[in-house]
């Protein structure tokens, strides 16, 4: 790319970035607005991002023939793996994000961000509204590394960006270079539960099965205060023994006595900028729902047409935030539309063979 | 419509508790009753089948066993018999498999289990089938006998029908009292099958036990391994690795994991004459039972240097499984297959952006060959007749491309010629391959394979050994002794 290419680029970029960042600050947006920045994202990937391109062409879809936001192509995330999904080369981003690689061994999907002011407005905005149930600050603990230790996880990335933005000054990392401080943790949140002042606790699904089996050993529970909130996130991705969503928050109340209502769970995807959130988890399975710069499908896999509402299907998710990499992408989670969001009810794998052939899914897994 | 399934000799139906398992839906729908026995329950029924055994399976000569599953064999390849009429009406209801398909699959199979087919079955493994029967002499000195177990359990997977027939009919040719535990995905055939048999042959009444349980269930696994003195199953590693940790170790445990095939397509085969029945034969191993088989194949590596080239034969096989479709209907996916089937067509598209792969079909179509200018090593499809076809310079190029897969390959069909076939006979068995048959006959093993490539009856027996020296020590206490 010549120098005039470039900076004209650069030009167009940043007054669609501009646009995007003023409609995520607009929450009365309509539904024409998102179309319409849809399909500028839409025709701005197709022009800048080869691989993109191609994978549009096979599909006869091209900013001329593109309408409606529904009929951009998604990606499947295999294709953050395969495919360099970038309008900038991937050597000028700022960061990438990348796949825990728990489905294909070690290929890891890439997702690149030129810089992450987009991605950081979209989180703090929808962490505020989703999660702080009013406050600006509280107590928070995290049970995940930070980012120094994993510098292309979006999960560190968001979860350092809670810490910083909402946490007070005696918020900290719980989960270091060498596993869970669990001295640590029990003595903060003792002093919690005796100080009366709200605390979060946030990390990854398994990382909480972790600790409540190691409270468990010491015969530990905790009464944390009203207002107290949890936020687990991502499943148990074969790090944890597996739970049922029942028995996971019932256990998660017991051992920390903070009501299923006040345990969230947040979807998120290294795939998106954006992420989903339900209000709480009395009611399973809960309800999952994202801001208005985000807007899901439920789709038949094989035509990609909307499935009923009610009927099971793949989710296809159109997130704005994506502006660099691809609007739309198709996940490998099976959910249902429902009013007010959807219900995210597993990943779609398990096509085992009914007879006995080997299945790619089998061999895939296999392979981990 | 409700129907049960499962067969429990020596104990009363309202003693046991029933599970409901629910196939189809609206007219088609099938309610299928199933017994779900208690540990305890399974212990009494092992011993009642174990004492009958003995009473009534131990003493029948080979040839009467053969005689009693040929007149049942017989019974089922008859069109107008109600046994016959009923599994031609439930099995695709229960499997989803194409009605068509499934009569003609069953006819082709149960043919292998006439009476010459069994004889020759059973020659296979004993030289001298009246090992079975008695003690024979044998050529190094002393004599010799084999024993079935005293009790054989099967575990049964999936819903390929007719699969249980296979190790059921093992187990009676080697006299072994047995109980089955069915799949969820298809309790009839075996069910069906212990009826018929106790109905053409009283003695076998009570010799063979039909249960069902959910997969995972360890007290029921743990009680009834127990009780075995064999333990045949069927299922993925991941299954068959949980089955084998409740197998005592004493216990003989022979699984059957699942495996992958592959078609060769020799130059030779590739002319204007040939190649279209070449590619309908393949199609056809390719459509039946949408490639749940072991012994289905996952793609065909074809070689270049024939009159057509083998991306015209991927067309060609992509035009006969349209053809196909018309025939034989690919039964509806669920939305799991939906999505396998879909992530691979996404996959193989991607990586066709440098022109590596072409799709033939797209995402409407009922099947989807994926061609490949480049061979690479064999990996498994989506099934539901999805295919890859990829080119080779020479056959023999396919030998380090199948090396990774050598612990589950297991059928290869070939369209070569006799040159070719018997040079890659040895080199394929040495990569792992236990069965090697034409195109168009892969989902149809021949009567008295070594499935897997093993002895299906040799496994399942204990050699009692008479040896010469207690001959000889014998003379010296005979009452005529000198």
């Amino acid at each position: 790319m010549n120098q005039t290419v470039t900076t004209a680029m650069q030009g167009a970029t940043d007054g669609l970035v501009a646009d995007l960042l003023a409609f995520i600050a607009s929450p009365g947006a309509t539904d024409e607005a998102f179309n319409a920045l849809a399909l500028r994202l839409f025709a701005h990937q197709f022009q800048h991002n080869a691989a993109f391109q191609k994978f549009c062409q096979q599909r006869g879809r091209t900013p001329r023939t593109v309408k409606r936001w529904q009929d951009i192509p998604a990606v499947p995330i295999n294709g953050f793996k395969d495919l360099t999904l970038s309008c900038v080369p991937p050597q000028s981003c700022e960061r990438v994000f990348m796949t825990s690689g728990t489905t294909r061994g070690d290929v890891k999907g890439r997702h690149y961000h030129p810089q992450l002011r987009v991605y950081d407005r979209s989180m703090t905005l929808n962490f505020r509204a989703r999660f702080m149930a009013g406050r600006d600050r509280m107590r928070l603990g995290i049970l995940f590394p930070d980012e120094r230790l994993m510098p292309n996880s979006s999960l560190a990335h968001y979860l350092a960006l809670a810490l910083h933005d909402f946490g007070t000054p005696d918020s900290r990392y719980y989960l270091g270079a060498e596993g869970l401080q669990l001295d640590d943790l029990c003595a903060t949140l003792a002093q919690v539960q005796a100080g009366g002042e709200p605390f979060a606790l946030l990390g990854a699904s398994y990382s909480f099965v972790h600790l409540m089996d190691a409270l468990q050993a010491r015969s530990l529970k905790f009464q944390l205060p009203a207002g107290s909130r949890l936020l687990d996130t991502g499943g148990f991705k074969g790090q944890s023994r597996e739970m049922a969503m029942d028995e996971f928050y019932d256990a998660l109340s017991i051992t920390f006595g903070v009501p299923s209502s006040a345990c969230i769970n947040m979807y998120g995807m290294t795939e998106l900028s954006t992420q989903f959130y339900d209000d709480g988890n009395a009611v399973l399975p809960a309800v999952k729902s994202g801001p208005h710069w985000i807007r899901s499908r439920v789709l038949d896999p094989l035509t990609g047409q909307d499935r009923p509402a009610g009927e099971r299907g793949i989710l296809a998710h159109t997130d704005l935030g994506n502006y660099n990499s691809v609007t739309t992408i198709l996940t490998e989670d099976v959910g249902v539309q429902v009013d007010g969001g959807f219900l995210l009810l597993g990943r779609a794998q398990g096509a085992q063979a009914k007879g006995c052939s080997l299945a790619v899914d089998e061999f895939l897994r296999a392979a981990r | 419509m409700k129907i049960s399934a499962g067969y429990l000799p020596g104990l009363a139906a309202d003693a046991v508790q029933w599970h409901t398992l629910t196939f189809g839906e609206g007219a088609q729908r099938v309610d299928v009753s199933v017994p779900q026995l208690t540990p305890a329950q399974l212990v009494t029924l092992a011993a009642h089948v174990r004492v009958q055994g003995r009473a009534q399976l131990q003493s029948m000569p080979v040839s009467q066993i053969i005689g009693a599953i040929d007149r049942a064999i017989e019974r089922l390849l008859n069109p107008a018999d109600p046994y016959r009429l009923e599994l031609e009406l439930l099995l695709p209801r229960i499997s989803g498999f194409d009605a068509e398909m499934v009569r003609l699959g069953l006819n082709a199979y149960l043919k292998t289990f006439r009476a010459p087919q069994l004889q020759r079955f059973v020659a296979e493994d004993f030289a001298n089938p009246k090992l079975l029967d008695e003690f024979q002499p044998r050529p190094k000195g002393g004599m010799a006998r084999a024993l079935g177990p005293e009790l054989l359990v099967h575990v049964w997977a999936g819903n390929v029908p007719g699969l249980p027939l296979w190790s059921l009919v093992c187990g009676l040719l080697v006299k072994a009292p047995a109980i089955g535990k069915v799949a969820s995905a298809e309790p009839l055939f075996a069910s069906l099958f212990a009826r018929l048999l106790a109905e053409v042959e009283p003695r076998l009444a009570e010799v063979l036990a039909i249960v069902w349980f959910k997969g995972g269930d360890t007290a029921s696994e743990r009680a009834l391994f127990a009780e075995a003195e064999v333990v045949l199953a069927y299922g993925g590693n991941e299954t068959l690795t949980a089955l084998r940790q409740h197998v005592p170790i004493t216990t003989r445990f022979l699984p059957h994991g699942h495996k992958l095939s592959v078609g060769l397509v020799s130059a030779a085969a590739l002319d204007a004459q040939r190649m279209q029945a070449v590619a309908r034969a393949a199609a056809l191993d390719v459509v039946r039972y949408e490639q749940q088989g072991c012994y289905s194949p996952h793609t065909f590596y074809v070689a270049r240097g024939g009159r057509v080239t083998p991306r015209e034969f991927a067309q060609a096989l992509a035009g006969e499984l349209a053809a196909l479709q018309h025939k034989f209907a690919r039964r509806p996916l669920s939305l799991e297959e939906a999505a396998s089937v879909a992530g691979w067509r996404q996959a193989q598209e991607m990586q066709g952006y440098d022109g590596a792969v072409e799709l033939l079909g797209d995402a409407q179509t009922a099947w989807c060959v994926a061609y490949a200018e480049q061979a690479s090593a064999l990996l498994p499809c989506a099934l539901n007749r999805t295919v890859q076809v990829q080119a080779l310079e020479r056959l023999d190029e396919v030998v380090p491309l199948l090396a990774a897969q050598r612990e589950v390959l297991q059928t290869v069909g070939l369209a070569a010629a006799p040159r070719e076939l018997h040079a890659l006979a040895e080199q394929l068995g040495r990569a792992g391959a236990t069965r090697l048959c034409a195109l168009g006959q892969m989902t149809a093993p021949e009567a008295g394979w070594h499935h897997d490539g093993r002895f299906s009856l040799l496994d399942l027996v204990r050699m009692v050994e008479l040896e010469a020296s207690a001959e000889d020590a014998a003379e010296s206490f005979a009452p005529y002794r000198d």
